[in-house]
């Protein structure tokens, strides 16, 4: 520790010669930033652009100003996609973090087969946009699924849990948990990041597992519980595969699995109402960019960085 | 939320400053802190932890095991008999599946791979490059281009695809792997670059401080120390850009028109259509085919996921 | 220094960026005259042209199709076509990505929910140089937009109740006389099979999720789901009709519970109660017939729908299954008619495809191929030719935003199935959304 410490005072003096790093910073970003102009920002701009227009995909699109705007503020099932996805977003992201995170620390260390496990576990993962996958969640939250001959045994009789309004979304919260293999695996890289000295050091001292997990790896995994939130809670507000895939495409039953980018899509690409679906994405855009950027100023009171 | 900790948090005050253990020090201080029964009730905390892990697993695997039990039953009997078990044991549809396309499957998984490889290249490369700008590097306006990033993934892929096949269909792309691979190798998956600027922040500053010191230049400093040290982040953003390339289905199917160019999930969907027909047996078969050596990369390349900081050492 | 050369990069970049996406958007504006594939430079040049042939189906009809396309290039030297297949749901995201970008295939095949959008936009032509004289009128009349043919159908289906026999008889039912039988007594029948037959067994798979039960009970009734003219054609009575005769089939135990009818609707025909030998009757195209008693493993038959003799007249009638369109903006138009004239008037296609695109419209194709039709559509054809002479006409096609009404007419359906609308709310909701998705 002590030469950590060393290091970090004369940190400080490095840092002042370096004023700044623009020449290396261009190379490093030179890929990045023609992608930038070449492949993201023409999308970009253009889906922009057609917001403001009546494009039906089939005709060139025609400027309609902001017509598609107070459309979608006096429709009823837009309101409808937004209250879905937001209430798929508050209480699914969180779960799925912590799912993931409990799984990941089981999976870390100190057994046999774990590489085994871990690939098990992430294989329902994998499956995720599969054709097959809408005939496996029948055979496992249909009426007569997997869950209902379990709940039936105990004398419970169960519902449609895919194809009832009432569970539906609920059901497809528990899918995404289900699905939990990307955040375990990032954190299990993550904790394969905190450097081992630190648990040895606290174990001779003493400290109880509870305590290192809160005191250690809590702290050093923050940025990567930062990461996972930020971009779960991205991926969350365009969720689209698994309600598209239980519900046939249609966000059924009545409505009740109609996530945000279903309804976008079905705009754009059944009704040829592709403006409209702009307009939907921008909007979702700054929603998402506005709780990005409130996360990460959040993150200035919680995630620990090492510089 | 919790307070940041001081970086000497997790090694309390009273600890005296000294060289830092080795491992067998460590492990050596072990035995006298346990009480005498610990090992038998470690024994059968280990087994009951195996039991657990293993229960919770046959759950979480339940319909991957039904789609391997329907891939062996002949179609029209996959949802009149749903049990886990056939009761007649049809090896058919591996054959089928494999030769039901214009191409065998083969031909398919080639092109799948050729797609996946391109991609694990070019976001290995680009985004760790770009992921080190955004890390370590002081310039101007970084925050700026580093939201500009981050807004590149919240617009949903139906508003961006039709733009992109204009752009792609102007470069004549289309039809071609480029408009899959390309973008990869330009640092587009902003996620990757977001999670590797995570890691790269979680390597202690201290190390590039004192290479550069050294004199060493970020070329250096980059390839030796951080490429290195984020093993895992690195082995994650392969795993994943192989498990989502190869699993991506729509931008497949608009870029990609030829039959002779499809990849894996497109074939996988011609073998079911709403309006007729559906081979569901062929279809579970050339599912499980398919999924082979997504799980095989997975198995083999998660070893690298544990090979961080943690058993290289520091440095 | 540094800094401005960045800045200017920046700005340059930028405006670059707005250049180039204005550019490109005019291109497609204006792409009418363009309408080049990426691949085709060497078109025209030594006398070889290629054209793209689209199409929706599964893998037996890729391999067909293949089949039929390898045969017309031998017959056709100098013309090569280019496949370009997917399933039914991806088929129309990609055309209307590939017409968006300037990339329409030349020969499109469409279905009737989609072509007036397409040919009222320009993107499809009128077809010429197609030889039509072996289709029937009343059928090739179902191809045209605005006075114009659009689409030549490539052979027709009917709405029909499927049964299976075994069922009836296991529960001590007989097969009703489909000629007579009303909707009344299809719901006591369901009702009684659903008793006779034990425990998850039912007498019918609802029918509320597809409008064409809704067509074909407003045509008994003397009127129309569409006019000619493209509005709506269905009174508010017929509407709430159509979906009380759901709940009464609930209520009687004729059909599962609403759950259990969501998820059979979602299961496609082979995990549909006919498919899983878990019911007695259901609604379906006639074509898929063979996939259903494949799936079953039972002997179906084709029943016409209830109600045929009840009401003012008849209400079946037949569907064309799908149409060859060709591209307003080919660049070769006459290759192009030259494919679909093949394919719709060869015997050879006839005797590789059979009645996989629909029982053939061309009927001197349709009697050469009766020989060689498997059990199940042999009986597709026998039911067809008996229906024929009592079908009075066939609808018009649907107007521009019809292919929503297959979620409105989903979601309706489900809220009158868990009885969170009435019959009457529900017609109510139906007239509205789908006015509003065709008047739109």
């Amino acid at each position: 520790m002590a030469v950590i410490q060393e290091v970090a005072r004369t940190r400080g003096a490095a840092r002042e010669r370096r004023k700044g790093d623009g020449k290396a910073a261009a190379l490093f970003l030179a890929p990045w930033f023609v992608g930038l102009v070449l492949v993201t920002a023409f999308p970009l701009v253009a889906s922009l652009y057609l917001s403001f227009t009546d494009y039906s995909l089939l005709e060139a699109p025609g400027w309609i100003g902001l017509e598609n705007y107070t459309a979608m503020f006096s429709d009823p099932r837009f309101f409808q996609a937004l209250k879905v996805t937001f209430t798929y977003v508050l209480v699914s992201v969180p779960l799925q973090l912590a799912a993931a995170l409990a799984l990941a620390m089981v999976l870390d260390k100190g057994l046999r087969g774990l590489a085994f496990y871990r690939s098990v576990y992430y294989l329902p993962s994998l499956l995720g946009g599969s054709v097959a996958i809408a005939i496996l969640w029948r055979q496992v939250f249909g009426a007569d699924g997997l869950v209902n001959q379990v709940l039936g045994f105990f004398g419970i009789e169960g519902v449609g849990w895919v194809s009832h309004p009432d569970y539906a979304l609920g059901t497809l919260m528990i899918l995404n948990v289900w699905t939990f293999g990307a955040p375990m695996i990032i954190f299990l890289a993550g904790l394969r990041q905190i450097p081992a000295m630190y648990y040895e050091a606290a174990s001779i001292d003493g400290a109880g597992r509870w305590r290192r997990f809160r005191s250690i790896t809590v702290p050093l995994l923050t940025p990567i519980i930062f990461f996972n939130l930020v971009l779960q809670l991205i991926g969350a507000f365009q969720s689209f595969t698994q309600a598209f895939i239980v519900s046939g495409g249609t966000g059924g039953p009545v409505d009740s699995t109609l996530f945000y980018t279903l309804y976008l899509y079905e705009k754009g690409f059944s009704s040829y109402q592709m403006g409209y679906a702009s307009a939907m994405a921008w909007f979702l855009l700054l929603v998402v960019a506005g709780m990005t950027a409130v996360n990460f100023l959040a993150s200035k009171f919680w995630v620990f960085y090492d510089d | 939320m919790t307070d940041a900790p001081a970086r000497t948090e997790p090694r309390p005050e009273s600890h005296p400053a000294g060289p830092r253990p080795t491992l067998s020090e460590v492990a050596a201080t072990y035995p006298e802190r346990r009480p005498p029964r610990g090992r038998a009730w470690a024994a059968v905390r280990r087994v009951l932890r195996h039991v657990a892990l293993i229960a919770f697993g046959l759950v979480m695997l339940y319909p991957l095991l039904w789609m391997l039990a329907s891939s062996f039953k002949p179609t029209e009997l996959i949802f009149r008999e749903p049990g886990l078990i056939p009761t007649e044991w049809d090896f058919g549809n591996y054959t089928d599946g494999w030769n039901a396309l214009l191409d065998p499957f083969s031909h398919y998984l080639l092109n799948s791979a050729i797609v996946v490889l391109g991609s694990v290249l070019g976001n290995l490369v680009s985004c760790s490059m770009a992921a080190y700008a955004f890390a370590r590097l002081k310039f101007r306006g970084r925050n700026l281009w580093f939201a500009i990033m981050l807004m590149s993934i919240m617009l949903p892929i139906h508003v961006i695809i039709v733009p992109q096949y204009i752009l792609f269909s102007s470069l004549s792309w289309i039809n071609t792997f480029l408009p899959l691979i390309v973008p990869k190798l330009l640092a587009t998956d902003a996620f990757f670059v977001f999670l590797m600027v995570q890691f790269f922040r979680g390597i202690p500053k201290d190390l590039d401080e004192a290479a550069r010191l050294d004199g060493c230049g970020h070329g250096r400093i980059f390839l030796r120390i951080m490429l290195p040290l984020s093993l895992p982040a690195l082995a994650t953003t392969a795993i994943f850009t192989f498990i989502w390339t190869w699993n991506d289905f729509f931008s497949q199917l608009i870029f990609l028109t030829k039959p002779d160019m499809y990849t894996v999930p497109i074939a996988l969907r011609t073998f079911v259509d709403a309006t007729s027909n559906s081979s569901w047996g062929p279809l579970f078969a050339m599912s499980i085919v398919s999924l082979i050596p997504v799980f095989l990369v997975f198995l083999f390349g998660q070893k690298y996921l544990v090979k961080g900081i943690a058993t290289t050492g520091i440095k | 220094m540094r800094v401005t050369a960045t800045r200017a990069a920046r700005r340059r970049g930028v405006a670059l960026t707005a250049l180039t996406a204005a550019g490109a958007l005019a291109l497609t504006a204006c792409s009418g005259d363009s309408g080049a594939l990426p691949s085709d430079d060497d078109g025209g040049g030594d006398g070889n042209v290629e054209i793209r042939f689209a199409w929706w189906g599964s893998d037996d009809r890729h391999k067909t199709t293949q089949q039929i396309i390898d045969l017309f290039e031998e017959k056709n030297p100098g013309i090569t076509v280019v496949p370009d297949y997917t399933d039914w749901d991806g088929y129309w995201d990609k055309l209307a990505t590939a017409t968006a970008g300037g990339d329409t295939p030349d020969v499109i095949t469409q279905e009737e929910r989609y072509l007036s959008d397409y040919a009222s936009r320009g993107v499809i032509g009128e077809m010429t140089g197609v030889d039509t004289s072996e289709i029937p009128a009343d059928i090739l009349s179902t191809g045209e937009v605005d006075g114009k043919l659009v689409g030549i159908p490539t052979g027709v289906n009917a709405y029909a109740m499927v049964a299976d026999p075994q069922i009836f008889a296991d529960a001590g039912v007989e097969m009703p006389d489909d000629t007579t039988w009303t909707w009344d007594e299809y719901v006591d029948i369901a009702g009684k099979i659903s008793k006779g037959a034990g425990d998850g067994v039912w007498g019918a798979q609802d029918y509320g999720f597809n409008e064409a039960g809704l067509n074909v009970l407003a045509r008994q009734k003397g009127e129309t789901l569409y006019n000619a003219d493209g509005t709506l054609g269905v009174s508010k009575e017929t509407v709430a009709e159509f979906f009380q005769t759901s709940l009464d089939l609930m209520a009687n135990g004729g059909q599962p519970d609403a759950s259990r009818s969501v998820e059979y609707q979602n299961a496609g025909p082979e995990g549909s109660l006919l498919g899983t030998n878990a019911g007695a009757m259901g609604v379906w195209w006639s074509n898929q017939l063979g996939a259903l008693s494949d799936a079953s493993g039972h002997e179906l038959e084709l029943l016409r729908l209830p109600g045929e003799s009840e009401f003012e007249r008849t209400g079946m009638y037949f569907k064309p299954a799908m149409y060859y369109s060709i591209s307003a903006k080919t660049e070769h138009p006459e290759e192009s008619a030259k494919l679909v004239d093949f394919l719709l008037n060869d015997p050879e296609v006839a005797k590789l495809q059979l009645t996989d695109r629909g029982l053939p419209a061309n009927l001197t194709v349709r009697e050469a191929i009766l020989p060689e039709l498997a059990a199940a559509d042999q009986k597709v054809a026998d039911f067809m030719a008996a229906l024929e002479p009592d079908i009075v006409d066939n609808p018009a096609v649907p107007p521009n935003g019809a292919n929503e009404i297959q979620d409105i007419m989903i979601r309706i359906n489900t809220e009158v199935l868990f009885e969170r609308m009435t019959p009457d709310e529900a017609a109510d909701a139906f007239l509205k959304d789908v006015g509003a998705a065709i008047g739109g």
